[in-house]
């Protein structure tokens, strides 16, 4: 039993991960309706920079821990922002009118460009973050020894995508993202400016993968460029688990995935955990394609 | 159609004496050319004729060579009686799995795909029914013999892959103008309108997924016995990209354009060979760049005409 | 006419001066395939660095029977296909013999295209039994085998007293091949295996596995996948509060280890590995470490490619004392005549499959500071 709770808190750590990097696939593809492939790739960029930042500027002997990491997690999301604004207006904005068709492969197009740009910045080698930056303790909580770090992160995650929810909910910003993901032209006749308001999208959900991008190197100390492919499949899947366009529902879903993962890999067996992943998705999609939190979309053949 | 055929006629004539003025190496090139070219039109008729997102296909290539390769091992059957059972086993494959999805909307589908092909290819890693040999994947697989011809050497697999394309290219151009394929065609304009006109649409998706499936796993027969090993990493989510974009960017649902976008494709990352660090630098650049100046592909597929007098019934009217 | 005779006679002399000089000007060529790109890119970027340091200082020793070397590189990209397409790409260069690769599916899918071309390829990282059992008379390598590392593997565990043994690999063909060979011996040997799986390359956190094998309560637990995994689970074991010795195969042995794992962490850490040129005490390996230091700037990473360079170096030797360059004769010479060749690695001589032969693995061990220590 003590395993069953054990391995329920490494999936919800996990999880955490997971819903962030869904948070901004949902948000891209409520407003776009298409899926940024690249968008696992902008999560590695942003525990590159991460490192190179963190490296390069020493804050750790100038400011202490706490406020740099916090420096460091505000820098790296805002360059990662940057260059999730870039990326749309290069890949995606000329793609608008176009079949969706094209601007998947553009997106596909860029994922692979991103990658292959990292490996030939950086060099393929796994790079790896100093150690002794974060606090090693662990806590014990009924029983479970649960490193201090897992807990930071997993609220952190919780508290950024709590942010996210009422932005979008009560803010007028938050209103018009809405506004546009139900329907584009109806929001432009209502004043919206849409192309504003998509860049926004393609700067918040970047920068919440980025976030999810350092606190990883952070965390697990190890980076290499084809990261975001796994974390980033895993992450849509988690996106379309909850309801794909829906912000709780990414939450949710990415926490699910984790536990599952983690379920899964403890009491079936450790090799086929991506399998295991990957059916949950089929399934939901073949069974319930709108999610659990999403609503119901007609869809006949 | 004359001038089409005249030069699909010349490409033949071309084709047929490249190998006696190239060395092995580029033989070979062409070869692997071969293989992605008949890979690239089995995934056109999913992708390019019924529009279904498909990116799942290297799935159906690893089940053929699979398949063969277990066959050939166990049971010492010849490499090319082996090739009609890898295609149905890939085709069976594909209807059990398609059934389910084939109704999903066009980005849920490609996720699915996406799924699909990484679970066959984990199922393959973990030796699954104890057959696949795992990550070591399966070797010592007999080169094919035709009526005790033994193809070995690269010429020789040249003109086995390009006599089995023109094969392929010409059933397929049958396909394009028989019934089935302009049923198809018209799925893919407007499926509301063709299931109105009184098209099954779900059984023509269903049937495009299995010929597609059955001519890759047919191809994959050829890519086991030309390598003689066959390992799981062969078959990866990549390979399917590559064949996607050989099709989109080809021109998706244009047999020329198909067979153009995978020389371009296979074929150029060769002659830059040098360059081998930025070659997929610039390959997803060029994904990103041919999507927006023209996401319709190089050859993208002409209008059709029809002569009206040809569809008449015979001794028809005016 | 007497004069045309003469002219003609000279002629005649000078032109077969000219072939016969160019001929012993000829430069030797030696192919180099490994993976520059792909997954194992920094092992084919440290093999290429190791082979061109080696071949620029034969090259200003003279040469080999006054013949300069040239190295001719091709990208395998770690993947089977493009290794088929290197190899005969290869093929049409004129290479006397070709060095690689890492990767034992990678190597099976170019060993057949250079035994038909009649080329001596000497592999480096390609530990798969089956390589050498198809009877490739050009075929050796400079690198161990798999069963060897598992006899030494079961031997060293039961050195050390452990009964109960958690086994862990990641499904590579190579990490597979040792844990099923360990497993079978440790069994044999009537120890218990109180776990055995695969853990998925790549990813970061093990903690789910880490869970599972600890319920497990193994002695020790045998990891025989690659150095960033070993890292990872060496780092997050220790988070976890887990005190469990764990030995590694020789995949591990890379200095990024301990920089992934955090000193801390990594003491303690055991593996398996060919000694690495800075443990040995022949003046090759001190020269070779000197070179490297000095065009480098750091000590090479990996020990695959350091056999790489050995591979280099026999065949050199090869052409050396045969004053041939055709495969059969060099591989005749290999078979029969190479016999405790000082390697960067150890003492080389080959068998008539073509393995190396000799104990070549030893354990190290990594202490507090984070160095490997060479264990007697």
């Amino acid at each position: 039993m003590e395993e069953f709770f054990q391995q329920l808190t490494n999936g919800l750590a996990v999880g955490g991960i997971y819903a962030l990097i869904a948070l901004g696939y949902t948000m891209v593809y409520g407003v776009l309706k298409l899926i940024n492939f690249a968008h696992g790739d902008l999560f590695t960029i942003g525990a590159y920079l991460g490192l190179t930042l963190l490296v390069s500027m020493g804050l750790f002997d100038k400011i202490g821990p706490l406020p740099a990491v916090i420096l460091l997690a505000v820098m790296v999301m805002i360059l990662v922002a940057i260059i999730g604004a870039i990326l749309e207006r290069v890949a995606y904005r000329p793609l608008r009118q176009s079949p969706r068709l094209s601007a998947v492969v553009s997106a596909l197009g860029a994922s692979i460009f991103f990658q292959n740009a990292i490996m030939a910045i950086y060099s393929p080698k796994f790079l790896v973050y100093p150690h002794d930056i974060l606090p090693k303790a662990a806590v014990t909580i009924f029983g479970l020894d649960i490193p201090v770090m897992r807990i930071i992160m997993f609220l952190t995650s919780l508290v950024l995508m709590a942010a996210l929810y009422f932005f979008i909910q009560k803010t007028k910003i938050g209103t018009a993202i809405r506004a546009a993901a139900i329907d584009q032209g109806a929001a432009k006749l209502m004043g919206i400016n849409v192309d504003r308001v998509i860049m926004l999208v393609f700067c918040i959900g970047p920068a919440l993968g980025g976030a999810a991008g350092l606190m990883v190197g952070l965390y697990y100390g190890q980076i290499n460029f084809s990261m975001g492919w796994m974390f980033g499949l895993k992450a849509f899947t988690a996106a379309i688990l909850g309801g794909i366009g829906n912000i709780p529902g990414a939450m949710v879903g990415g926490l699910l995935l984790g536990v599952i993962e983690a379920l899964g890999a403890a009491y079936i067996s450790i090799a086929w955990k991506d399998a295991i992943a990957f059916c949950v998705l089929i399934l939901i999609l073949i069974v319930r394609p709108t999610g659990l939190l999403g609503e119901r979309v007609a869809e006949k053949v | 159609m004359k001038s089409t055929n005249i030069l699909y006629l010349a490409f033949a004539l071309i084709m047929a004496s490249c190998p006696m003025f190239l060395n092995a190496y580029w033989t070979d090139v062409f070869n692997n050319v071969g293989l992605y070219t008949i890979l690239a039109l089995s995934l056109n008729v999913i992708l390019g004729h019924a529009g279904l997102f498909h990116m799942g296909h290297a799935a159906f290539y690893a089940i053929g060579a699979y398949v063969t390769a277990i066959l050939n091992t166990t049971f010492g059957i010849p490499v090319l009686w082996s090739m009609p059972l890898a295609g149905i086993m890939a085709g069976l494959f594909a209807m059990i799995v398609a059934r389910p999805i084939i109704h999903l909307r066009g980005d849920y589908l490609l996720i699915v795909t996406i799924g699909i092909v990484e679970i066959v290819r984990i199922a393959l890693i973990n030796n699954v029914f104890d057959i696949t040999g795992g990550a070591n994947g399966i070797f010592g697989i007999s080169r094919p013999t035709v009526f005790g011809y033994k193809i070995s050497k690269p010429d020789q697999f040249f003109y086995l892959i390009w006599g089995f394309a023109a094969v392929t290219i010409f059933l397929l151009l049958r396909l394009e103008h028989s019934r089935f394929g302009r049923a198809l065609m018209y799925i893919k304009e407007d499926e509301v309108a063709a299931g109105g006109s009184g098209i099954n649409v779900a059984h023509h998706k269903l049937v495009a997924f299995v010929i597609g499936a059955v001519w890759a796993g047919m191809c994959g027969t050829i890519y086991a016995s030309k390598m003689t090993i066959i390992a799981p990493e062969s078959f990866s989510f990549a390979e399917s990209v590559v064949l996607f974009t050989i099709v989109i960017l080809g021109g998706s649902g244009s047999i020329p354009g198909v067979i153009l976008g995978a020389f371009l494709l296979v074929g150029l990352p060769e002659v830059f060979r040098g360059l081998a660090e930025y070659r997929m630098l610039v390959f997803g650049a060029a994904m990103v760049l041919m999507m927006i100046f023209r996401n319709q592909g190089l050859l993208p597929p002409g209008p059709k005409n029809y002569n009206v007098a040809d569809l008449l019934p015979a001794g028809g009217r005016k | 006419m007497k004069r045309k005779l003469c002219t003609l006679g000279f002629l005649t002399l000078a032109l077969v001066a000219l072939t016969l000089g160019s001929a012993w000007a000829e430069t030797i060529r030696i192919g180099l395939m490994c993976p520059l790109t792909g997954s194992w890119a920094s092992e084919g970027q440290d093999m290429k660095q190791i082979v061109e340091l080696l071949a620029a200082e034969t090259n200003k020793a003279g040469g080999v029977n006054g013949n300069q070397i040239e190295i001719v590189i091709e990208d395998d990209g770690g993947d089977p296909r493009q290794a088929a397409l290197a190899a005969t790409r290869l093929t049409t260069k004129e290479i006397s013999a070709v060095i690689g690769t890492y990767g034992s599916s990678v190597t099976e899918a170019s060993q057949n295209i250079y035994a038909e071309s009649g080329i001596l390829q000497v592999a480096t990282g390609s530990t798969a039994i089956r390589l050498s059992e198809k009877g490739l008379p050009l075929f050796f390598r400079t690198c161990p085998r798999d069963d060897e590392q598992g006899m030494v593997a079961a031997k060293t565990l039961g050195d050390l007293g452990f009964a109960k043994i958690a086994i862990l690999h990641d499904n590579t063909s190579y990490a597979k091949g040792l844990a099923d060979e360990a497993k079978s011996l440790l069994e044999a040997q009537g120890k218990t295996i109180a776990f055995y799986d695969a853990l998925t390359p790549g990813e970061r956190d093990y903690n789910a596995i880490l869970t599972k094998l600890k319920s497990a309560a193994p002695d020790v637990i045998f990891f025989t996948g690659y150095y960033p995994e070993a890292g990872m689970l060496l780092r997050q074991k220790m988070e976890m509060g887990w005190n469990v010795p764990m030995l590694g195969g020789d995949a591990t042995n890379n200095p990024d280890l301990v920089k992934i794992a955090g000193n801390q962490a990594a003491e303690g850490y055991m593996f398996l590995s060919p000694p690495v040129p800075a443990d040995l005490d022949t003046p090759e390996a001190k020269a070779f470490m000197e070179a490297y230091q000095a065009a480098y700037g750091s000590a090479p990473g990996s020990v695959w490619a350091v056999l790489a360079g050995d591979a280099y170096r026999v065949i050199v030797e090869a052409i050396a004392q045969t004053k041939e360059t055709s495969g059969e004769k060099l591989a005749a010479y290999l078979q029969k005549e190479m016999k405790d060749f000082s390697g960067l690695t150890g003492k080389i001589s080959f068998n008539e499959k073509g393995d190396r032969v000799g104990d070549l693995y030893r354990v190290y061990k990594v202490d507090a500071a984070g160095a490997f220590v060479l264990q007697p």
